[in-house]
């Protein structure tokens, strides 16, 4: 079970909804930061991820390790919150 | 029903977007079992799409999502199952139709292609190495991004005009790159004159080269076709809508016949060259690529499908 999850987003992403169901769906908690509300946030999702896009899935782990997903990957997002 | 450990299924549809969704309404209506495998996001290219002005029965328009929403839940309502996987081949087994998946094998007693496209690459230089850092294919996914930043959108058709549009809620001056001429629909390119002070558009001019420094993409490079001159746009990232590339590599060894661009051909009751298995959409040779024809031709496969499998069950005895 992760410590925490965060997940960056925008309002109009049609494949932040899906991550989010995904999370839903295995019944795991996770956080939101919408970069359309909170634009000053955006440097911070690119330097965890080195990627200008959404949805960005930041799992932390028991161990505090990080894993970060880019965009609606279940092939990385399975293993990530395993 | 499963056949050993295999489960099977009256229908199978490759994909979710308009066509299927549409297609599985009519399905599952006729109580025929039908899901939906999915490998992306339910709607396809309409759900990343901003906003959807030609679909009839919204007189103001509707967002991309929340039209993909609608149709998704209208399907489920009635029943359809969509999965969250991709299919890597198909293989006509007579009696049942074997489907591959990266989560095991599926029967069915017909499948509906529609896979639909994908936006298309322009293949410069820079293009793969700035992926997602700096090259984009979706405005709504990434536009926000470049808040009071300059952008260069390349691509003169509908879906590069409509999102240059809504690039412009972000981005401080777009360029925009059109090979030839602008391709948008009337309508577009009269919105488009409404954004003449954010949206430079540069007609005949190439894209060759997308270039960056530390990390970062700095300029595009083309080429004036007029002048036959290099041309340089500073900016701080790409948005490329040139066309759609069809989803259809894993049909490949299928049986299913393919035109000379890879979309898949069909006759007039949209089946195609193997028996019981359908393709509508985008992915269909002679598509219109509109989301009002996708969803007609879902309609009409479910049709198709619906007698088919009827035919199966009561064979015409001669």
């Amino acid at each position: 079970m992760p410590k925490n999850i965060t997940i960056y987003t925008t309002s109009t992403c049609a494949y932040c909804p899906m991550v989010k169901k995904y999370l839903d769906a295995k019944g795991l908690q996770y956080d939101e930061v919408n970069l359309d509300q909170n634009p000053e946030r955006q440097a911070e999702a690119l330097e965890l991820s080195g990627a200008l896009t959404v949805p960005i899935t930041v799992v932390t782990k028991d161990d505090d390790t990080k894993a970060v997903v880019v965009g609606y990957n279940l092939a990385k997002l399975a293993p990530a919150i395993a | 029903m499963s056949d050993g450990d295999v489960k099977v299924h009256d229908v199978i549809m490759i994909g979710a977007g308009p066509a299927a969704l549409s297609a599985a309404i009519y399905t599952t209506r006729e109580d025929i079992e039908t899901v939906l495998f999915e490998k992306g996001v339910p709607g396809g290219l309409a759900a990343i799409t901003d906003k959807v002005d030609n679909y009839p029965g919204f007189p103001e328009g509707i967002q991309g999502l929340e039209l993909a929403t609608n149709m998704q839940q209208q399907a489920e309502r009635f029943g359809a199952k969509i999965e969250f996987t991709e299919v890597l081949s198909i293989k006509d087994e007579g009696e049942y139709k074997r489907v591959t998946t990266t989560d095991g094998d599926r029967l069915a007693k017909a499948i509906l292609i529609a896979t639909g496209s994908d936006y298309k690459k322009i293949g410069v230089p820079g293009e793969q190495e700035y992926y997602a850092r700096g090259v984009h294919y979706c405005a709504t996914c990434d536009g926000a991004f470049y808040r009071d930043k300059k952008l260069v959108v390349v691509g003169g058709g509908n879906s590069a005009v409509q999102e240059a549009i809504f690039l412009t809620r972000f981005a401080s001056h777009i360029d925009l790159l059109v090979r030839s001429k602008i391709r948008a629909s009337d309508v577009l390119q009269k919105e488009l004159e409404k954004y003449k002070d954010k949206i430079t558009v540069h007609l005949n001019t190439t894209t060759d080269e997308i270039v960056g420094e530390n990390n970062k993409i700095v300029k595009v490079i083309g080429t004036s076709k007029e002048t036959g001159k290099s041309v340089e746009f500073h900016t701080d990232g790409v948005f490329i809508f040139v066309g759609l590339d069809p989803n259809s590599k894993f049909l490949e060894g299928s049986g299913v016949e393919l035109d000379e661009v890879g979309l898949v051909k069909t006759n007039e009751r949209l089946e195609t060259s193997v028996p019981g298995i359908f393709a509508a959409g985008d992915i269909r040779s002679g598509a219109t690529m509109q989301i009002a024809s996708a969803t007609g031709e879902g309609a009409t496969a479910a049709l198709m499908i619906r007698e088919y499998l009827e035919g199966r069950e009561h064979p015409i005895q001669n």
